[in-house]
């Protein structure tokens, strides 16, 4: 049974998806010692050969993807320490994990989740068809979330997280995709039954609701992938290795914004939600 | 700024390093304890390690079922193997963290803490 780990990148004009790719997956090749296939869409593939990452993509990736760009229809709000924008959010292929992956069971992380460790190795033998995240913590220690980190909204279901997924491919995991695929095409309705915003569409909460439908309507408990450590969009990315990441971190016990502690993890894999220093790092080290 | 109010801060500053470099060292030490094994996942903890201990003393050792950290059962065909595992894991892991720990505690700066 062949294993692998899928990441999805999708450049716009902020933030070069491809990029962060590839230092993920390098990473994770790294870590857990498993193949990487990038799946991307073709505007994103002439971007890295025109700045000249996809030769060094052809080398470290197992195989390059192509899927259909979706229209830019998705936004949202992100900063980058204390600046704020509003950033293309191009995050509707993610479905396609079942049809395009190459694998018998697959590992799907993000572009901006760093592996340091091998931990996530543990998961691939448990008898679950799909196995999906269910805890973030703050990698601040000041627990920074809020009610909608945990639940899909005010009056809705559990929240799961789709920084991180595994599956395996067959029939059953196969009606799970499906089922985020018709919520993505029907996220207006799906909003008003689930009782969440469909105004920006959530991998999160698409995954969360298909759960929960292909788990009989109810919260049972399945086996979840470890909590995914986050740093926010307001802290700062200021180094990384191979082994560990430095930051600044947003005080929230400070009176404004742009009050820093510093903070570096070791050997803990890690979601860097301020891409944009993610970027600048990256930039330098490929 | 009165100058011991000064030094207050900066002490407040680098305990919060601190207190982020404690929590992930706990946070990985408890992460690197679990182990799957069989299709199941196990929490290597004393009550697991000393349960299996149990289950040797009386002699149970063959095709043994034991809950796992989800509370499905999974067949352990041999405990003996799996106790060897289990002490194993354990041990590097604690072995680890004690020495991280060690080296933590001992950094007096900010700057000592983010090189470690």
């Amino acid at each position: 049974m062949t294993k692998g780990i899928l990441v999805f990148a999708h450049n716009n004009r902020d933030i070069d998806y491809a990029k962060l790719a590839l230092y993920s997956a390098r990473l994770a090749t790294e870590h857990l010692k498993l193949p990487v296939s990038l799946v991307t869409d073709t505007s994103t593939i002439e971007w890295m050969k025109e700045c000249g990452t996809y030769d060094r993509s052809t080398e470290l990736f197992d195989k390059i993807l192509t899927v259909e760009r979706p229209a830019p229809t998705n936004y949202r709000k992100l900063n980058d320490g204390k600046e704020p924008s509003r950033v293309l959010f191009t995050n509707q292929t993610r479905h396609k994990s079942f049809e395009i992956t190459p694998y018998d069971k697959t590992l799907v992380i993000d572009a901006d989740y760093l592996i340091f460790n091998d931990n996530l190795n543990a998961y691939w033998d448990l008898e679950q068809d799909v196995i999906l995240a269910k805890n973030v913590y703050d990698l601040s220690g000041q627990d920074r979330f809020q009610y909608l980190d945990s639940y899909i909204s005010e009056t809705g279901i559990d929240l799961k997280w789709a920084t991180t997924f595994m599956f395996t491919k067959n029939e059953k995991s196969k009606i799970f995709f499906e089922t985020v695929k018709n919520i993505l095409e029907n996220n207006e309705i799906f909003s008003q039954i689930f009782r969440y915003n469909y105004m920006q569409f959530r991998n999160d909460i698409a995954f969360s609701v298909a759960n929960h439908i292909c788990n009989g309507f109810q919260e049972v408990s399945n086996y979840t992938l470890p909590a995914i450590t986050v740093t926010l969009d307001k802290d700062k990315l200021v180094d990384v290795s191979n082994e560990s990441a430095t930051f600044l971190i947003n005080d929230a016990s400070g009176s404004r914004l742009g009050d820093y502690f510093a903070c570096s993890v070791k050997n803990t894999n890690v979601h860097i939600m301020n891409k944009k220093s993610l970027e600048r790092l990256v930039s330098r080290q490929i | 700024m009165n100058p011991e109010f000064q030094k207050a801060l900066d002490f407040s500053k680098y305990q919060q390093t601190l207190n982020v470099k404690i929590q992930n060292l706990q946070d990985r030490a408890q992460s690197n304890l679990t182990l799957g094994y069989n299709g199941g996942l196990f929490l290597v903890d004393q009550t697991l390690i000393a349960f299996v201990k149990t289950l040797i003393d009386f002699k149970r050792i063959a095709d043994v079922v034991l809950l796992d950290s989800n509370q499905k059962p999974i067949l352990i065909a041999d405990l003996n193997d799996f106790q060897t595992e289990i002490l194993d894991r354990y041990f590097t892991v604690t072995n680890q963290y004690l020495e991280e720990y060690s080296q933590i505690k001992k950094q007096r700066s900010v700057e000592k803490l983010l090189d470690d």
